[in-house]
This record gives C-alpha cells, structure tokens and sequence, in this order.
C-alpha cells in the first residue's frame, strides 16, 4: 500500500507545486460547469416553474418524464449527443465533437432534469398564503411571477447546487463527448480516469483531493441553503 | 348640510363556496367608511371567507359587490390596491423588514421617500426606524405580525382587512396592533374592518359589529334599524358611529 500513500503526498506537491497538467483539468472542468449550468439555469428554472405553477393538460406525464430523467446514465446521454454532433449526425456540420461547446450540450441534457424538477417541486411546495400576500399588497403579472420565483431563490440555488455537484463528478459525458484531449477537453474525472489507469496515482490523488474540494465546498454552501430554504 | 355617506361596500345575493355547499350566504350588507369594524363569530362561521371577498381575492359564486359605489366585476386587480388584507397567519416575504414594507409602494411604482414612508409605518406599530434592517427570519412571531401590519399601513388603502389579528400573540403585542389599527383610521384615513374573536380587544376599537353564524349574517338584523351615518363635513370623513346592515 506505501504507492497509495506516496501518491497521495505526491498529490498534494503537485497541487502547491501548481503543476499545469492538473491546473489545466481544473479550469477545463470549471468552464465547461460554468458553461453548462448558464444553459441549465436558463431553461431550467422558466421551465420547472411553469411545470410548478401552472396546470395545463399532460402536466402530469410530464413530470413524470423529468423525474424519471433524473436517473438517466451519464453514457447514454454520451451516446446520444454523440450520435446526433458526429460527422454523420445532423448537427456534425457544427463541429461539436471533441470540443467544450459540445461537451457542455450533454452536461446540459444531464443537468436539466435536475433543476426542472426541484424547481418544479420548490413551486409546488410553496406557502400557499404567498400568493394571497403578493396580490393584496398589490402585485400582478409579472411582477407576481418574479417575486414568486424570488421567494423560492433558496430552493432554485439548492437544485442549481445540486445540478452542478452532478455534472462535475460525471466521466460519461466527458469522455465519448470530450475525447479526453489533453490542455483542450480534459477535466478532472477524465483525467483521473487516465492517470489510474496509466498507474500514475500521484496525479490521480491531486486531481481527486481537488474534486473533493470543490464537493466541500458544494456541500456546505448546500448546507447554508437548505437552512436558509426552511426558514 | 348633512347627507348620508355612501357606502363603502354593497353586498348583495352573495355566496361564495370552496366546494359544492356554500360557506357564505349574504342577502344584504352595507359597510359604511365612518370607523373601524367588526366581524365577528366563531370558527367557520365565514368570516375569513368575507374577508378575503371583500379583498377581491377570492371570486363570489353569485351575488354582486359593489365598492365605493362602483361595481367590482373584471376590475379586481385594480381593486386590490384600494383594500390589502393581512391573513390570518401573516406571511412575511423572505427579505428584509424594510422590503417587506416598500414591496407594496415598489408594486404600484410609487417610490418617493420610501425611507421615510417605511420608518413611519413602523412607527405606527411601535417599532424603531432601524428595526427596517432586520431580516424576516430575525423576528419573533409578534413582531413579524406588526411588520406584517406595517406593511399593509404604509400603503394608506381605503380599507385595511384584518382577519384574527391578534391570533397568537401576547397582551402588549395586542395593545401595539391595535394602536395601528387606530392610527390607520386616524392618521391615514384607512378604515380597519377587523375579524377577531377577541371580544375584549375589540372593545373601544369597533363600535360596529357585525355578528356572522355559519355563513350568514345574525345581526344587525337586515333591514333592521340602523342607519348610515352623517356625510363627512369636509374631506376627512366623519368619526362618527357607521352602522352595517
């Protein structure tokens, strides 16, 4: 076991040492989240606030369709894309294979689900006196569906939280979509998926104690919010 | 010169159900604007029903409304800036004090002064100016209710609806709402219309009472002997007794 434990010191040398290989997985990672969650975001919140406040015929299927798409594997979501951003899939001319755009189109796919329905169901779950309150003190239109949605920020940043902790611990994705491309598309996972596989566990080990750090810090802010949310 | 003042509220055929039996069946109810009233009943008795009828929140099943002389129907949303309710068990927005306040003035674009306008109306609950920083997870459960008052205050409406007011709150919680209920009559001309069961706090604050029992109206007796009161001399509106029938 003294390979596990020399890696793991090695690790943390390559963290401080701020060696580019790893850092270069670390922005990669960062960027196609960041890219992938303002796509989520965008869609999903409008999206799972009608499926929450809205009654309209189908709903119901519906949501049950985007709760069911919370479990979809990540390799299958990597096929798809793969499928349809391929030279010979109808959106090849593009050129999305191998690139963070295109990545970030099958993050998107993963994510989505996530924050429509715990949007969906922050609207559901709502204090049915809000409704009451924000009419008689005068609102209407739209301002009564932005202070809705205003009302449920804590919750709405719970899902994106959420959604964000799943796209960047996701290999599937990242690998088919990606290609792993060394200083272009790889990320942390994919590249701990590498380096394990090459018997390199000192760069594995540094980019897994990042990952961890990013889950922490995912992790506590979860914590804040689900406090704040109850309140 | 005197002449009789025109009802603030005209009910008529009312009834109003959240199912398939009606919780409210109103042949006849005039509210007039000379001072605060009082609904009052036991649990069930449909008073909250009234309430949030009268705040154009909830749709009647038959029977007219008319406000102010005019009538209500398609101009609801209108017609919630001229009479806010505060529920039962007030709902705070998840901001601070200060925007709990201002939400309502922002609502209808009216924003001059709004420091001054929210400092003012927590004044009129017995809170300090600074209590404005506060967030709505700070407050007690008495507290949130004054803000909650104050929120409805500083928008100085025709009517301010209070259902159970001091629902759950101690004795000096009690003493400061109903000080800003009268100052609402007082100072910003806002006439209260108040459900409670507390007979006691009612007292020196709602001559008029009006008595409900499964929905309907007990007493006055309608068509009884009440009559409107005096017309106001000038603009402020007269103080005098207004009775309900």
């Amino acid at each position: 076991m003294d390979y596990l434990a020399d890696g793991f010191f090695k690790g943390i040398s390559l963290i401080f040492s701020m060696e580019e290989e790893v850092w270069t997985a670390v922005f990669t990672t960062l960027r196609l989240s960041a890219l992938s969650m303002l796509v989520t975001l965008a869609l999903g919140v409008p999206f799972g606030f009608l499926l929450g406040y809205c009654t309209f015929p189908g709903r119901k299927l519906l949501r049950v369709t985007v709760d069911t798409l919370l479990s979809i594997p990540t390799v299958v979501v990597g096929l798809f894309v793969y499928a349809f951003i391929s030279n010979r899939g109808p959106l090849g001319q593009f050129g999305l294979l191998f690139t963070i755009p295109g990545m970030a189109i099958g993050q998107t796919i993963l994510a989505l689900p996530i924050v429509t329905a715990l949007t969906a169901s922050a609207v559901e779950s709502m204090d049915s006196r809000l409704r009451f309150t924000l009419l008689t003190l005068g609102a209407g239109g739209k301002r009564l569906i932005l202070s809705t949605l205003w009302e449920t920020r804590h919750q709405i940043l719970l899902a994106a939280v959420t959604a964000y902790g799943r796209i960047t611990a996701e290999v599937g994705v990242s690998m088919m979509i990606g290609g792993n491309i060394k200083w272009h598309t790889r990320t942390i996972t994919t590249a701990i998926t590498l380096e394990t596989g090459k018997g390199e566990f000192s760069t594995g080990i540094a980019l897994g104690l990042l990952l961890l750090a990013l889950s922490f810090i995912l992790n506590w802010s979860l914590l804040f919010l689900r406090r704040r949310s109850e309140a | 010169m005197s002449m009789a003042a025109n009802p603030l509220y005209e009910i008529r055929g009312l009834t109003c159900s959240y199912g398939e039996d009606p919780v409210l069946l109103i042949d006849r109810l005039d509210i007039f604007p000379g001072g605060p009233t009082a609904f009052i009943g036991h649990n069930g008795s449909g008073k909250s029903t009234l309430l949030k009828t009268l705040a154009f929140l909830l749709k009647p099943l038959s029977g007219t409304i008319r406000f102010l002389g005019g009538d209500t129907e398609g101009r609801e949303r209108g017609l919630r800036r001229e009479a806010t309710l505060l529920l039962q068990d007030p709902y705070l927005l998840r901001r601070s004090v200060f925007e709990n306040i201002a939400y309502g003035l922002r609502a209808r674009g009216d924003t001059r002064s709004l420091r001054d306008r929210v400092a003012e109306a927590l004044e009129m609950v017995g809170l300090p100016p600074d209590f404005a920083k506060r967030e709505w997870f700070q407050l007690s459960g008495g507290e949130s209710r004054r803000v909650a008052i104050a929120s409805r205050l500083v928008l100085r409406t025709k009517v301010l609806l209070l259902d159970e007011p001091t629902a759950n709150v101690d004795e000096e919680n009690a003493l400061l709402i109903a000080d800003g209920v009268k100052n609402a009559w007082s100072k910003g001309g806002t006439v209260p219309i108040v459900a409670s069961h507390d007979l006691q706090w009612l007292e020196g604050l709602c001559a008029r009472r009006v008595t409900l029992r499964r929905g309907k109206i007990e007493s006055p007796a309608p068509g009884g002997d009440d009559h409107p009161p005096a017309a106001p001399s000038g603009s402020t509106g007269n103080r005098g007794p207004a009775p309900v029938r």
